[in-house]
Formats: C-alpha cells, structure tokens, sequence
C-alpha cells in the first residue's frame, strides 16, 4: 500500500514538472521494461551483472569462510589474519578497480570487487560466529573427549551458520556494489555499464530503469538469504 | 565401576598479578566403587570446582585425583565419563535423540540406537525423541541431559547441580527418576547440590563443604535402604538429618 502511494506521488509530482528534467515518471520507466530493444539489452546486462555478483559471492564466501577457518584453528595466525581482513577492506573498491582492469582483466573485474568485499564480510561474520558456542557447551563435549576437530564439527561451526548467513545476508547488496563498481571500469556489458552510457547520453528512463532494476535484484537476493536465515534461527533457538 | 581418591587437593585462581583467590583447600574425598556421593555446599563454596577437577576440565593447583589409579583425563579419552550441567548443555540444533546419541559419535562409536531409545523410554522421552530441546519444557531438558550422560555406559557419573534450574516439585519428581535410572544400574557417582533434600534423598554419603576457601567439614552417611520412598522425606530420622546438615550449611 505505502509503495502504491509512493508511485502514485512519483508520477504526480514527475508529471508537474516541479522535480525537473531528470527524474523520469513511473510510468515512462514501465514503458522501458516493455520495448522489447531495451528489455533484452536491460536482460543481457543484467545477466552479466548477476553472474558477475554470483560469481564474486561465491569465491569471497568461500575464501572468507576459509581464512575464518585457518584462524580458527591456527589462534597464532588470528591477529595477523584479522589485520589482513582490515587491510583489504579498507582499501576503497574504486582504488582497486583500476589495478584490477590493468593487473587481470576487463571481464574479470566485476567479479573481484564483488569477492573481495563479501571476503571481509564473512570473515568477520564466521570468525565471530564460530565463537559464539557457549562455554558449557564447549565443556560438556570436552567432558564426552571431544578433540579440536570434533569440537568444530559438532558444536563451533554449526553455532556459526546463523552469523554465516546475516554475513551472506548483507553479502549479497555488497556483490552487487562491487560487481557495478567493478563493470564502470569497462567491463564489457552488465547493468554497471548500461547505467554509465545511459547517465551521459541523458537517456534518464533507461538509466532510472537499469538503476531499479539492480536494486530489486540486489533486495530479491537479500530476501532470499532473510528467508533461509530465518529458518535457520527457528532451528537454532 | 570407579573408585575416585581426592588428596589433598586445593585450587586457587588468579584474580591479578598479585592476588589469589583459594577456592578449594586440602580436600580429602574417597568415593568406593558404585557409591553416590553428594557434594552440599553453599554456593560458591567450590564444590562444582571439584566436580570440574574430577571431570578434567580444570587442574588442580595442589594435591592429586585419581580415578581407578590414573588421572581423571584418561577417563575422559576412554569416553567412559558420563556428566550432566545445570545447563543441560543440549545442542540446540539436533533433535533430543541425536543429542542423547551425540557421546557415540564423539567417541567414535557406531550409534548404539537400541541404547539410545532404551535411555530415552528411561527418561520418559519416547515420544519427543525427535523434538528439539527448544520445544521440550524444563524438566524434560534435564532428562535428556542425564540420558545423554549415560549412553556410552560411563563407569564415573557426575552431576552438577542438574536440577537446579528446575522448581520444587519437578525437582522432586526428577530425584525420583534419577534413583530409578540409578538403581537400573549403578554406577559410582558425584552429585553437586545446594539442595539438603535431595542430597539426603539420592546419596549414601553426603559430604558437607564450608564456604571459601572450600574445605570438607562434615561427611554423613545416609542410612536409608533403597529404593527410597519419597515418604522418607517426611520420616522422624530424614528430618533430624535435614536439621543437621542445614546447621552445618549455615556455618
């Protein structure tokens, strides 16, 4: 209901004139996902952007999740492992774009930014997660013999699927940022590019259309995760 | 079966670089074969610290444990240790019968499911074996935890305080289940408690610690044949005990 009224607003005050020449109607946007020339190029690059984003999703989880590990078991690597973690995020992805473009490629770029900050993500998500079981836990498997391994496999790393998930949870919008940073640096098609040439050819529907389109993938992908984390936490209570 | 030789045993944590604080000092504590010992106490007088040293989660600071002649931490790696907390401690993610198999799997072990559904009908869980600790009440959570302790058949059973959490009746009904599992079997065992009736109710012996530093100040055994009636709580003899061992408690 709130977001009907929003575009009932959207459309009247677009439609007066008052908000300018940049700011197209809802409805000169809608026109735009049903011409078939832009809903296959918005389709085309889409695709590309959601790949790029999957694809960076997938390898910063999976290094994320397995550097949280390497800390987890090696405690002496921890200080060192978290500043490296820092480190990486600190550096803004829009430095590191241009390296990647010149040190890897154009394709590939996308998909790095997307990686390297969904990498510090889920390690600091995983790191404090695989923390989180209590201490009377701990000791009641210590008491049944529990080695190191059998503590991670049966009480650390399930305690840390929740944190693992809000990690992925917040993940998923990170990919998508990093994966249209990453595309402004000339990568050769996605949603990055389209919304790029539509800003400076003053092609305002079309760029309206690439820029919501990128947000309600990026909210389909937070959703999807919200529900998954959701069934997991009736679990874990 | 378990025969457990305390001497001598103090603990003292560091609470800074310079000072100390002396939670157990110089018990002495023989517990025979196939005894039920019950640890009373004030709280914080350093009982369940005990219990912790027979269990090898902490180590002594002076003194030596013993059980069947060796430390407490080959107990442990032989898996023949069966412990329930006050927390009951239940992994939140499996079911109440993968937590009761869970020792199993720790040590290695092909799940004996016979044994599992066995220690399950004993606790009066057949019908929620396949629920989650979260949808089981209080009580049962207990029941699972003592079940849990009991899998891998352990020759030295402690309990730290398992019912505290719960209220007078569960509590009661609880020590009545616990004597039955305990009859079926019997097995040396180390109970903490702060309660006076259910010391007098469970063990043979009760020992009695002073508050800090925790020292023994009192063993008294109990001479009611089992299998206890809860009647006997209302007896002439149970109430002189209670008596007494209240007065040392308030020492």
């Amino acid at each position: 209901m709130a977001q009907l009224c929003i575009l009932v607003a959207w459309q009247l005050v677009t439609r007066s004139g008052v908000a300018g020449l940049t700011v197209p109607t809802p409805a000169s946007v809608i026109r735009v996902y049903l011409q078939p020339r832009f809903a296959a190029l918005l389709y085309r690059s889409a695709m590309a952007t959601v790949s790029s984003a999957a694809v960076g999703l997938a390898a910063g989880a999976l290094l994320g999740s397995a550097t949280a590990l390497v800390a987890y078991l090696l405690p002496h690597l921890r200080p060192g492992l978290d500043r490296l973690a820092v480190t990486v995020n600190a550096i803004p992805a829009i430095v590191l774009g241009p390296i990647f473009i010149l040190l890897v490629s154009r394709e590939l770029t996308p998909a790095l930014l997307a990686a390297i900050a969904v990498f510090f993500l889920i390690y600091v998500a995983v790191s404090s997660g695989l923390r989180t079981a209590s201490a009377g836990l701990s000791a009641m498997l210590a008491t049944f013999g529990a080695g190191r391994w059998q503590l991670l496999r049966y009480l650390d790393l399930p305690s840390a699927v929740p944190s693992f998930l809000s990690g992925l949870k917040v993940s998923v919008t990170a990919a998508m940022i990093g994966a249209i940073v990453g595309e402004w640096f000339g990568a050769p098609t996605g949603l990055g590019i389209v919304i790029l040439n539509t800003m400076q050819n003053f092609e305002i529907p079309l760029m309206w259309a690439a820029v919501l389109l990128v947000a309600s993938i990026s909210l389909a992908g937070y959703g999807a995760v919200h529900l998954a984390e959701r069934l997991v936490a009736r679990r874990f209570s | 079966m378990a025969r457990v030789e305390i001497k001598g045993v103090s603990k003292s944590y560091a609470l800074n670089r310079r000072d100390q604080v002396l939670a157990l000092k110089g018990v002495d504590l023989t517990i025979a074969d196939g005894e039920f010992v019950a640890l009373l106490g004030p709280s914080g007088c350093g009982k369940s610290t005990l219990l912790h040293l027979v269990a090898a989660l902490e180590e002594a600071s002076a003194g030596s444990i013993l059980i069947d002649g060796a430390a407490p931490a080959l107990l442990r790696d032989q898996h023949r240790l069966g412990i329930a907390f006050q927390e009951h401690a239940l992994l939140p993610w499996l079911s109440v019968r993968a937590n009761v198999a869970l020792p199993f799997k720790i040590a290695g072990r092909a799940v004996d499911h016979a044994r599992v559904g066995h220690l399950l009908e004993l606790a009066g869980l057949e019908g929620f074996a396949e629920a989650r600790p979260g949808q089981l009440s209080g009580g049962m959570r207990q029941r699972a935890a003592i079940a849990r302790s009991l899998s891998l058949e352990p020759t030295l059973l402690l309990l730290d305080e398992p019912f505290g959490s719960l209220d007078a009746v569960t509590r009661r009904r609880m020590n009545l289940e616990l004597q039955q599992i305990w009859l079926e079997r019997t097995l040396t065992t180390l109970m903490v408690t702060h309660s006076v009736d259910e010391a007098l109710f469970l063990a043979d012996r009760v020992i009695v610690m002073s508050g800090r530093p925790g020292e023994i100040i009192e063993t008294v055994a109990v001479p009611f044949p089992r299998p206890r009636r809860p009647d006997i709580m209302r007896s002439e003899h149970f109430h002189q005990l209670t008596d007494r061992l209240t007065l040392l408690l308030e020492h």
